[in-house]
């Protein structure tokens, strides 16, 4: 893992497994590396609600009433902040229990032999 | 144009049921006991009487819980006194047919009591409104009752009282929840009976030493019933199911709101059938009584207090006449402002209980 002023680069063999984390930071920037359905997800280390270590919440599988029946949503998909366990989507940042809430996300990309995560909001890049 | 949403009516001794019963029924009423069937009544006594001692003679009370108030006095004191327009009649002793161990016997006493009251009161007296009595710990009899009878114009709601075996939100209240929403009635849940019969304590603190800790924490059965209907998703699996909290307060009710949200976000994984957050299907499904309102001493700490129950959409008035603590309309509504009282006085349970509107309004 390399970390330059406004990115981290991380070997494609030490990224993140399918549904679960690693830790990177730049320049003092904590960030949790997330991999769902084979995606990277870049979210701060900071619960948007009272600014918990979100990324030490479990990563989780929502449980949602579909179709008049209780189900799971898409696996591994979401993350559980680990003081008041919100829920947060980890591909969107999006808060599923307050609109009005977002976790901050940052650009990944993969390159032939990393992942790389910059400082860029997402909207910079196509999804990795 | 006033309508009230919490009068109390009861029978002068439970004899009175005695020719709308069937006749097993009527050898226990005659024969349980010592004298006759016992209703499970209170072991605090209002230190200085239950009932308004304007209307009714003491010398009739014969130590009873519930002195009778005749319609005359009903009228006299009350409809006409106050200009009521429509009054919906809650029940006083009959509400213990709910925590009575015997469930067989409470669902033959509650059809009983609605035949009486219909007959007695609700026929005899175009401004009166009844609520139908039922065994909550028979949910299949509950639902039996409310389709033998709910169908009546007279009948505009069903009453469950606070004191309960189970939660009313419990999957095995579904029939009942089933056949409310068949007939398109709202369910009063009112406080009564709490820690009475089969019914479970009035506050996990342990038993209450005096009357004033029991009018204190009575609405404890309530919201435990308020919360358990939003946490099992009633207003999701039963659409039109209307439920009004009567004699709870207000003030309590945006407390457990609150804390409800607020839980709602850290655990709904267990409850996903509660879509929103649980506040947010109170506003089309729930409506608040105002008596007894809370009275700070800075009557603007009160409204401040409820604002979050969005007030004047929310609230209904009630008086609770004949009780102690009734609540006289103008003065409960000159507590309000200004902008909200047409809605509390008459129109948000005029549109609650899909009552008709009188050419007054």
């Amino acid at each position: 893992m390399t970390e330059g002023d406004r990115e981290v680069r991380v070997p494609l063999a030490d990224a993140p497994a399918e549904g679960s984390m690693t830790m990177v930071a730049i320049k003092g920037h904590r960030i949790g590396l997330y991999r769902v359905a084979g995606r990277f997800h870049a979210l701060a280390d900071r619960c948007p609600h009272r600014g918990a270590p979100l990324c030490a919440g479990m990563i989780s599988t929502p449980v949602e009433v579909a179709g008049g029946a209780v189900a799971v949503g898409p696996p591994r998909s979401i993350v559980r902040c680990p003081w008041h366990k919100w829920e947060f989507e980890i591909a969107s940042g999006r808060c599923l229990v307050d609109s009005q809430l977002r976790v901050r996300r940052y650009a990944v990309h993969v390159d032939s032999e990393h992942v790389v995560v910059t400082l860029d909001h997402p909207s910079a890049l196509a999804p990795a | 144009m006033l309508i009230d949403c919490d009068i109390h009516v009861g029978y002068e001794t439970i004899a009175d049921l005695l020719p709308y019963l069937d006749a097993p029924t009527r050898e226990l009423v005659v024969n349980s006991g010592t004298s006759g069937l016992t209703m499970p009544s209170y072991p605090w006594n209002h230190p200085t009487g239950w009932i308004r001692h304007d209307v009714y003679d003491r010398g009739d009370a014969h130590g009873a819980n519930f002195p009778f108030v005749t319609l005359e006095a009903l009228r006299a004191r009350h409809l006409d006194k106050y200009a009521v327009s429509l009054g919906l009649v809650e029940p006083d002793e009959a509400a213990a047919f709910s925590v009575l161990p015997n469930a067989h016997l409470a669902a033959r006493l509650c059809s009983a009591y609605n035949d009486w009251l219909l007959e007695r009161w609700l026929e005899e007296e175009p401004r009166l409104r009844g609520m139908i009595v039922v065994p909550a710990q028979y949910p299949e009899a509950a639902a039996a009752e409310i389709r033998r009878v709910g169908g009546r114009d007279e009948f505009v709601g069903v009453f469950l009282p606070g004191g309960a075996r189970i939660p009313y939100g419990n999957p095995v209240y579904d029939p009942l929840w089933e056949a409310v929403n068949e007939l398109g009635l709202p369910v009063a849940v009112h406080t009564h009976f709490e820690g009475i019969g089969i019914a479970h304590a009035l506050s996990a603190a342990g038993m209450p030493d005096y009357y004033i800790e029991y009018h204190t924490l009575c609405g404890s059965g309530m919201y435990g019933h308020f919360v358990s209907i939003l946490c099992n998703g009633i207003f999701e699996r039963f659409p039109d199911t209307r439920v009004a909290m009567v004699e709870g307060g207000l003030v309590p009710f945006v407390g457990f709101l609150w804390r409800l949200d607020t839980n709602w976000r850290a655990c709904r994984s267990e409850i996903p059938w509660c879509k929103k957050r649980p506040s947010e299907y109170v506003w089309n499904h729930v409506r608040f009584a105002t008596q007894p309102l809370e009275s700070p001493d800075d009557p603007q700490q009160l409204l401040d207090a409820i604002q979050f129950l969005r007030p004047a959409d929310t609230l209904m008035y009630a008086s609770d006449f004949p009780h102690w603590d009734f609540d006289e309309p103008e003065q409960t509504l000159r507590q309000l402002p200004a902008d909200w009282r047409d809605n509390v006085r008459w129109r948000n349970a005029q549109e609650f209980f899909r009552l008709p509107v009188p050419a007054a309004a």
